[in-house]
């Protein structure tokens, strides 16, 4: 389904005051939430368009549920704002017809039926119990709508949840980690949903910390660490930065491979630890071009750059936590 | 792969919220939980149980009691010893309806649909309002009339047109919903179901107890303000002395509740969810 194609440049930030107001759309302004001492979020603006998958990536603590909340109008933000569709999220009426989301699978209490939980919060927006036998149709669960929910697997709770953010048929969408504890069945649909629900010209907002899921279904980056900002840009681009390579050459005459490395049209940076780092020539010309002007090589060696490496090379100083890996297992190709 | 729309869509045409259906969404909230029934069961044979067994023994030693016992001895109250247990269960009932959503973290769910949570506070209160008071008056009438039945084998009973034996009925399942809302505003409050079934208990049963352990003057200077002390009144045929009557102690018991519903509406915009 087409919709409205008036969309600003990708990532600019400028685009959020120029965009006809936030239709459709989730936007981030200077958001901060400290919790006592500890910030949780930290002067994040970003905007999520309509018709894309936008992936939310983050190490586990890095502010992405917080976030998510404070768009949902949950937590107060400590300072700036988020809104859905151009407004606070508290001044939605009927706010399950603008967004839906998925927040925790497991927040579910065990003791009523699937479709009793869904008619209950289907009721607070006028939505009708016919409504709720579709999106159990939607998310496969017809079968166990009678069942009480303590019996359900993550992965019904996960389809459960996700029923919950399909009743008001809304244009925004949000889930946090919604592939957690799915088998690959449910990973499968899970991304085939998501990417169907934003082909139809939704806004659909996803929080993952893995990248290799991230790589699957989003169209579109927004990478936070430490409740900052990292990037935001188009999965393309971030795969292109993300997935360079290039060759690690190791010689005692550096200085002349190096010049005539840059004749043939080669970059060469000198690689921290001694030899140096090529791009543009593969290893076989560099290879043969030191061959041919007797240069010995002590190393020739090709790397790659996979793009869950330059994600954890992009947050790796804004983790919260991480294993005390010795400097050089981290980096190595 | 099914389509999410079963019609096309048409851009969200949001109309204004309405508080009927947030009563609608509580309704089947407190409905579609077998705790609900269970708790109110349970309160039922445990006033109408104890009430029978309480007025029984009374009726037995009758013979036995002293002068100064049966000068005292009220048909009415004597029915509704207990209360104190329905009383516990109507309080958890309340308690429950708010804890038992922050503790499945349902209560994020309820208020990304429903952000103007004192609608939510609201519609929770006449819901559970509603079910208690009339669960609490058919609990209060069955534990009368049960009791009666017992005192009725030394003729010590009254009936419902005895002067303030209806007042004192109705007044008993009156109690029985104040409980609820009081369990409901704590629940609001502490947000955990422990805690708050302990604060409820603590400020329903424990508080009279200990203000009722001061020395004179002070046990009924600041008991006839306690709401178990308040609620004894407004059941007794009469008030014990140095007690406000039942009308001014109606008025207490109905504060409490009024109360517990304020402070949690006061703090419910206040805190994250």
């Amino acid at each position: 389904m087409a919709r409205r194609d008036s969309r600003p440049r990708p990532g600019s930030l400028e685009g959020v005051t120029n965009y006809p107001k936030g239709t459709d759309m989730i936007e981030v302004c200077e958001l901060t939430k400290r919790y006592g001492a500890s910030v949780a979020v930290d002067g994040l603006s970003f905007a999520v368009r309509p018709g894309r998958v936008t992936g939310f990536l983050g190490p586990n603590g890095a502010g992405k549920s917080t976030t998510m909340r404070v768009i949902l109008g949950l937590d107060a933000p400590t300072e700036g704002r988020a809104a859905v569709n151009g407004q606070r999220y508290q001044q939605l009426a009927r706010p399950l017809h603008q967004a839906g989301a998925l927040l925790d699978a497991g927040a579910v209490p065990g003791g009523r039926s699937a479709r009793n939980h869904l008619r209950a919060i289907a009721a607070s927006n006028g939505i009708s119990a016919r409504r709720v036998g579709e999106v159990l149709g939607l998310v496969g669960l017809e079968g166990a709508a009678s069942r009480r929910v303590r019996g359900f697997s993550l992965g019904m709770k996960q389809r459960l949840g996700i029923a919950a953010a399909l009743l008001g048929d809304p244009p925004v969408l949000m889930f946090d980690e919604p592939v957690n504890g799915l088998d690959p069945e449910g990973i499968h649909w899970i991304r085939g949903l998501l990417r169907q629900l934003a082909a139809e010209g939704r806004t659909v907002f996803v929080s993952s910390h893995l990248m290799s899921e991230m790589a699957l279904t989003a169209d579109h980056l927004v990478v936070i660490g430490r409740g900052r900002l990292i990037a935001d840009t188009p999965i393309a681009e971030f795969v292109q930065q993300g997935s360079s390579s290039d060759v690690m050459v190791r010689t005692p005459r550096g200085g002349d491979l190096a010049g005539l490395l840059a004749a043939s049209g080669a970059a060469v940076t000198a690689a921290p630890g001694g030899g140096l780092a090529i791009t543009g020539l593969d290893a076989g010309q560099i290879g043969d071009l030191a061959a041919a002007h007797g240069i010995p090589l002590h190393e020739l060696t090709p790397r790659h750059a996979s793009l869950e490496e330059a994600y954890m090379e992009l947050t790796r100083d804004h983790a919260d936590y991480h294993a005390g890996l010795p400097e050089q297992s981290r980096k190595a190709a | 792969m099914t389509a999410i729309t079963a019609t096309p869509r048409a851009p969200a045409r949001p109309r204004p919220a309405r508080a009927r259906d947030v009563l609608a969404s509580e309704w089947i909230k407190l409905r579609s939980v077998r705790s609900t029934y269970l708790t109110l069961l349970f309160a039922a044979a445990a006033a109408v149980g104890v009430g029978y067994l309480v007025t029984h023994a009374d009726a037995t030693h009758w013979a036995t009691m002293s002068a100064s016992a049966r000068a005292a001895f009220d048909p009415v109250g004597d029915s509704f010893s207990g209360l104190g247990l329905a009383q516990l269960a109507f309080g958890a009932l309340g308690v429950l309806l708010m804890t038992s959503e922050y503790a499945s973290g349902l209560i994020r769910t309820t208020f990304a649909a429903v952000p103007r949570r004192r609608a939510v506070l609201a519609a929770k209160a006449a819901v559970v309002g509603a079910v208690t008071l009339v669960a609490g008056e058919v609990i209060a009438f069955a534990t009368f009339f049960a009791g009666q039945q017992a005192l009725s084998t030394h003729h010590l009973e009254v009936t419902l047109a005895h002067p303030g034996a209806l007042r004192g009925v109705l007044a008993a399942g009156f109690y029985l919903a104040v409980t609820a809302w009081v369990g409901l505003g704590v629940g609001a409050l502490i947000r955990h179901t422990a805690g708050a079934i302990t604060a409820m208990a603590g400020a329903v049963f424990l508080l009279p107890q200990i203000v009722h352990a001061l020395p004179a003057p002070w046990d009924v200077t600041i008991g006839k303000y306690t709401l178990d002390l308040a609620a004894q009144q407004t059941i007794a045929q009469h008030p014990a002395p140095g007690y406000f009557g039942a009308g001014p102690s109606f008025l207490i018991v109905a504060a409490y509740a009024a109360a517990a519903l304020a402070a949690a509406a006061f703090l419910i915009t206040r805190r994250d969810a």
